[in-house]
């Protein structure tokens, strides 16, 4: 199997924050706690421990761009791309964004990150 | 939003092989037929797991996340052969589980109001001992579907 690039390992640490900062934001929220999951008291302490030791892990203008987009999307970050149009703001891409599937590029419109979901 | 609606027959299996909690999970979400994006999605749930079990109590567990590598809501269903250590809320085995993937973005936060919906028909289930009757994919939908009907007409 080819070896990760730097820009397919970054992406897969975003993901995983995007990940981790659902989880945060659900269980903040008074209906998931209303509902009745049980969570551990230090749960949170921990998430946020995690999410700071992935932080470091992600270069620092990544991690810039992650935070603009999340202020602006909240968790909509990540657009997947659809016969040539970003599903983000359904504009369609320049062709030669196309071929750049292993690389982490933003929608020129939106300024989402593009993401390739695997078929 | 009609749960038996985002239910498949393909989804639901009622004769999961009982194993631990880890590997139930796993056989769950091999039915959603997700090829390699299943490990993720599965060490996913994991973690959520890790903070605290999503066993609601009285046989049932509900393993959600969110991921990127959904667009929409998708939910498979278990029941194993026989009940299973979940580390549930009120420590009892569980038989019946429900799994939900959700994508990150969703309006109105229809995740959170489906979750909440799914727990309250998962109490139904147990309240009418219903959890072992349905013996085929069909007959749990119109299981799921007659409790729909019943909460709705009590919510009027």
């Amino acid at each position: 199997m080819a070896k990760a690039t730097e820009d397919e390992i970054n992406i897969e640490l975003l993901n995983l924050l995007l990940d981790l900062d659902n989880l945060i934001a659900d269980m903040a929220e008074p209906i998931y706690k209303k509902i009745g999951f049980q969570i551990e008291d230090d749960a949170t302490l921990s998430l946020m421990r995690k999410r700071n030791e992935l932080m470091q892990k992600i270069p620092r203008e990544l991690r810039e761009l992650y935070e603009r987009l999340k202020k602006r999307y909240h968790r909509a970050i990540f657009a997947t791309v659809e016969e040539g149009f970003c599903r983000g703001c359904f504009q369609k891409l320049p062709t030669e964004l196309l071929t750049k599937t292993k690389e982490i590029i933003t929608c020129p419109n939106c300024g989402r990150i593009i993401y390739w979901q695997k078929k | 939003m009609n749960l038996a609606s985002l239910l498949s027959k393909d989804r639901i299996n009622l004769t999961l092989k009982p194993g631990k909690k880890d590997e139930v999970i796993k056989d769950l979400v091999y039915l959603m037929k997700k090829g390699s994006d299943a490990d993720v999605i599965i060490s996913t749930l994991l973690k959520r797991e890790e903070l605290g079990s999503t066993g609601i109590g009285k046989g049932i567990a509900i393993p959600h996340c969110r991921s990127l590598l959904v667009d929409k809501l998708e939910i498979t269903v278990g029941r194993t052969i026989k009940p299973i250590n979940f580390n549930a809320i009120d420590k009892k085995p569980v038989s019946l589980i429900f799994l939900i993937i959700a994508p990150p973005q969703d309006p109105g936060n229809q995740y959170l109001i489906t979750l909440g919906k799914i727990v309250q028909i998962a109490k139904e289930i147990t309240r009418k001992n219903l959890i072992d009757k349905p013996q085929t994919s069909e007959e749990f939908i119109t299981t799921i579907n007659e409790i729909e009907k019943e909460l709705a007409k009590k919510r009027l």
